[in-house]
């Protein structure tokens, strides 16, 4: 159930689920992904990956591989003009790999072939000589004083300790006192459409890199620093991408495919297979996190003291700003005078982990929410009661110094869940059925890190208005939300709007799809070009009605003066017939705290998503299943702009947390391979895999946010993970601490 | 492996599949549905590079009924979307110990026939397999119809298999059963297990311990933990041996507690009563 009822809507076009505008070219199958797009006279590309975990390179041969017929590249790391690395914080995860290899199915060569027949024969005969080095699989093994180092500076890629008041004060007057480590484990983003693309130099000399992806302006400096040349003779674009889920945040093929494209001068295509993405896609970040968490006798919580460790694997890419996240989150919403946590970034050869749906909090939210939970069974309270004492009110200061802006819509969220929150009746005779609850919190954005999304709108006299954003719609629905908030603005219907976006060439810089930031971000960036659209054109209003522009009153899409009216076409044709433009672009600062909390980069954050889930599950002790019967998710998301498509993104991030919870553990064998790449072996959760999933939004209203809006993308998988382990725990009697919660665990 | 070097002859009658597969042998793979060969091809693993496709051989598609057997040609299997296109011929002929229809098949006494130019013979289901992909199949032989035996009227019967979700999952533990029962008492009942050991197999210390027994709880367990202790399971990436062995002693005690409580209709558990 969605809350449908119009809270601001004056026009139609907000909190309505109209359906997204390019569903019927999905339906009918015309939609071209980028893996879909063939070019004429195209090489196939292809890449040579490492068949070791961790080594040194000796020696890499391609004499044999460039020999065969309908080759046209062979290109090692000595072919990189410039940087030999990128990497979204520090570019430090190699192109193609020269000393060393720290991952099985590193990039070491890539191919170019007329063929895809050539292209294969040409890797078989590509020889590398690598000495093998031992194999750090986990956090423990990176983190022995013995253990070889992966890279120079250590196994450490970041340190961080970030505190406030006295815990060991705090603990010392504590009714109970909790100590518990909890583990999730790497999770695969497994898309329909695996990373690829194509790529080509065209008549201007552009170098044109089409490929699924998340973020295009940052792909496109990623590529110029790599090949040295001027960001300006690129262009990146990303849409449609069939599924990223910050799998394809960071660049993935767009690198491959430049340099290839650049240096054979044609036009190239680069799709993985389902396997390489199993291979050498990135995942989410394991962590282990060990809490001591204290608690007064009517549940105020007193201290919070983590010690989190997320395996980044061979490099960093997000990685740092991940920890954040679970720093920022493992406090979840509450009131906690003391803490102190103690976070590990740290190396292993477990191929590359970065952004995932959730970035950091669902492996928090796992230890917290778990914590809370079994200290509700210690104090004998009702878990939703205890964090209905513990929530930190709107206007009250934050454990980061962050004065909470609204959380009346957690509050009542929780009130709401109170009703749902109720043990089911055990369907078979060897069924026991259980009931739990987890709350989810998530900052909207990049906290403290600066942040000035772009957008432009152009008002086109033939009756269309065009938005441009470089957000990219990888199936989340953003260029629907947004075409519904500028069409709420400029009161005109949906179907007037056009959508360019993630397309470097027309889309001015709005940063990317991350961090449930699109609807914040690019929306308000549009609204701001609205605003200069519409002044703009009410001057123009003005001087076509002979009046003052403080006379004109607009309604519509009409300007109206007395008795008479023109509409934005109209003036735009006017304009136009001047020689004056009709596009209008607007940057918007994202408000931001102007420092990080000492010990962080972007804590905390100014807005705030939150969730509250009540999960039944029925376990069959005898054969070790866990089925979820139920889920009922309440969501502050402020103000919902289209609720079939929030609710939505809180369905897709509830399955896909129910698959990190109970059926998904991407792991790797003893060498450092991986074991499970693809469908057969990674079990994802299906359709019949699914409970009932009840959505439901609290009504609230976010000042800073477009009509109220804040976001919604991440705020489903969070609590997934506490939320079942909760039920299970209830039906079992045996607390889970580790992720997934898998059937050998516990029969 | 591409596709593109791969030979694919396509007979138009079973002689000619067969004269093919005599001249061919160890090189050419047959295939019906490629559910699986389509798979081993794009892994690389296939070691034939040739493929006989049997997709167009009338005579590989019907289901015949005599008195007391169902005699099914190999293309007959019907299920929904991707496994529409699998075979039981194929099923068998890949020799998976995880293949779903082969635990039936082994209660319902089920004999393959093998084919060739100029002969044929009968194996017995039970003694078809050898170990994971293996079979006593010659190459020049062809699976051209399998035979099983009629339930009597009133047998329950059961298949269930335990994967980690829902569809599309490679049982971790499957478990095929059929059981006549005459007023409480057990008269006979045969019992399969499949993924738990090199090949599916008949667990038959189970079956005997139940013959002219009263199906009582205590029966139950007992015939539960026999199954369980046939089990010869391994530890990979879809479950542990620990586990295979207890789920097995649930699937069964379980499929065998509703028979007794005559909750043949369990959807859940797939028990119906037979017929």
């Amino acid at each position: 159930m969605t809350s449908t009822e119009s809270v601001v809507s004056r026009y139609e076009s907000l909190n309505r689920s109209i359906p997204r505008i390019d569903s019927e070219d999905k339906v009918r199958g015309t939609l071209l992904y980028v893996t879909d797009i063939r070019l004429e006279n195209a090489l196939y590309a292809f890449t040579f990956r490492s068949k070791v975990a961790h080594g040194k390179i000796n020696r890499i041969e391609t004499e044999d591989a460039e020999k065969v017929n309908g080759v046209k590249a062979v290109l090692t790391y000595k072919d990189i003009p410039s940087l030999n690395g990128y990497g979204a914080i520090v570019p430090e995860i190699p192109v193609l790999a020269y000393d060393k290899v720290r991952y099985y199915g590193e990039p070491i060569a890539l191919v170019a072939a007329e063929s895809v027949e050539a292209g294969l024969e040409a890797l078989s005969r590509i020889k590398v000589d690598i000495t093998p080095l031992p194999v750090i699989r986990s956090i423990e093994e990176a983190l022995d004083d013995n253990a070889p180092k992966i890279h120079e500076k250590g196994n450490i890629a970041r340190h961080t300790i970030v505190k406030k008041g006295n815990v060991d004060k705090a603990r010392a007057s504590a009714y109970v006192v909790l100590e518990r480590t909890y583990e999730t484990p790497m999770q695969k983003h497994m898309y329909l459409e695996p990373e690829g693309g194509v790529a080509y130099i065209d008549e201007n000399g552009t170098l044109n890199v089409i490929a699924g992806g998340q973020t295009p302006y940052r792909d496109k400096l990623q590529i110029a620093r790599v090949l040295g040349i001027s960001p300006d003779k690129i262009r990146v674009k990303n849409s449609p991408t069939g599924g990223a889920f910050g799998g394809k945040d960071d660049v993935t093929v767009q690198i491959h495919l430049a340099l290839l494209a650049y240096k054979t001068k044609r036009p190239v295509r680069l799709t993985w297979s389902r396997e390489e993405s199993g291979i050498a896609g990135f995942h989410r970040t394991s962590s282990k996190i060990k809490l001591r968490t204290a608690a007064a006798k009517d549940g105020t919580l007193l201290s919070n003291e983590a010690a989190i460790y997320l395996d980044s694997g061979a490099y960093q890419s997000f990685g740092p700003t991940i920890l954040d996240v679970s720093i920022e989150t493992i406090n979840g919403p509450y009131r906690v005078p003391n803490y102190y946590i103690d976070a590990y970034l740290v190396y292993t050869n477990n191929g590359l982990a970065s952004a995932f749906r959730g970035f950091g909090a669902p492996e928090s939210n796992f230890a917290i929410e778990s914590m809370m939970n079994e200290l509700a069974d210690e104090l004998k309270m009702d878990p939703i009661d205890l964090r209905l004492k513990n929530i930190l009110r709107t206007g009250e200061t934050g454990p980061f110094n962050n004065i909470i802006r609204h959380s009346e819509g957690l509050e009542e969220a929780l009130k709401r869940a109170k009703e749902v929150f109720y043990r089911p009746d055990p369907s078979t005779p060897f069924a026991r059925t259980g009931v739990g609850v987890a709350v989810a919190i998530k900052g909207v954005g990049f906290g403290t890190l600066p942040d000035f999304p772009t957008a432009a709108i152009e008002v086109v006299p033939e009756g269309k208005v065009r938005i441009m954003f470089s957000n990219v719609d990888y199936g989340q629905g953003i260029n629907t939300g947004n075409a519904q908030l500028v069409a709420e603005k400029l009161q005109i219907p949906v179907s007037q709007i056009e959508v360019y976006h993630s397309d470097t060439k027309y889309s001015p810089d709005t940063g990317g799809s991350s961090a449930s930031r699109s609807t914040f971000n690019a929306g308000n960036a549009l609204l701001a070009a609205c605003e200069k659209a519409l002044s703009e054109l009410r001057l123009e209003a003005a001087s076509y009605f002979m009046t003052s522009s403080s006379s004109v009153t607009y309604r519509g899409g009409n300007f109206y003066y007395k008795d008479r009216s023109i509409n934005i076409y109209e003036l735009a044709k006017r304009l136009r017939s001047r020689g004056k433009s009709t596009f209008f672009e607007a940057t918007y600062e994202v408000p931001r705290y102007p420092e990080p909390v000492e010990g962080t980069l972007e804590v905390p954050h100014m807005v705030y998503m939150y969730g509250v889930m009540v999960s039944k599950v029925e376990i069959d002790e005898m054969l070790g299943k866990i089925r979820p019967l139920e889920v009922d998710f309440i969501a502050d998301i402020g103000n919902v702009i289209n609720p079939a498509i929030a609710a939505g993104q809180i369905e897709g991030g509830v399955i896909q947390g129910l698959g990190y919870s109970l059926t998904e553990y991407y792991s790797y064998d003893k060498d450092g391979r991986p074991l499970n790449i693809n469908y057969t072996t990674y079990i994802v959760p299906t359709a019949k895999d699914s409970p009932m999933i009840n959505v439901e939004f609290v009504r609230t209203y976010e000042e800073l946010g477009p009509f109220g809006a804040k976001g919604v993308g991440e705020i489903g998988i969070i609590p997934v993970g506490a939320s079942i382990s909760d039920a299970v725990a209830d039906a079992i009697g045996k607390r889970p601490y580790r992720l997934p919660i898998l059937p050998w665990d516990f029969i | 492996m591409s596709y593109e070097s791969i030979i694919v002859y396509s007979p138009r009658s079973l002689a000619e599949a067969l004269d093919i597969l005599a001249q061919r042998r160890e090189q050419i793979r047959p295939i019906a549905g490629g559910t699986d060969v389509m798979v081993m091809i794009k892994d690389g693993v296939l070691k034939e590079k040739e493929l006989l496709n049997l997709s167009y051989v009338p005579e590989l598609s019907y289901i015949k009924e005599s008195d007391s057997s169902i005699l099914i040609a190999v293309r007959q299997i019907g299920s929904p979307q991707i496994q529409n296109l699998g075979t039981i011929g194929g099923n068998l002929g890949t020799a998976s110990p995880a293949g779903d229809s082969i635990p039936p098949l082994y209660v319902l006494n089920a004999t393959v026939k093998l084919q060739k130019v100029g002969g044929s013979r009968e194996v017995p289901i039970d003694k078809f397999f050898l170990g994971p992909r293996k079979t006593v199949r010659e190459p020049d032989e062809l699976i051209t119809e399998i035979k099983i035996e009629k339930m009597e009227p009133g047998t329950y019967y059961f298949f269930q298999k335990l994967g980690l979700r829902s569809a599309n999952a490679i049982s971790i533990v499957s478990a095929a059963g059929s059981l006549l029962l005459q007023e409480g008492t057990v008269k006979y009942l045969r019992l399969a297990l499949g993924a738990v050991a090199p090949t599916v197999i008949r667990a038959k210390d189970a079956e005997d311990a139940a013959k002219d027994q009263p199906l009582t709880e205590q029966l139950i367990d007992r015939i539960a933990r026999l199954a369980s202790e046939a089990t010869r399971p391994i530890t990979d990436i879809r479950g542990t041996a620990e586990y295979r062995r207890k789920a097995t002693y649930g699937v069964v005690y379980e499929a065998l507690y509703y028979i007794m409580k005559g909750m043949g209709k369990k959807v859940e558990y797939g028990v119906e009563s037979g017929s």
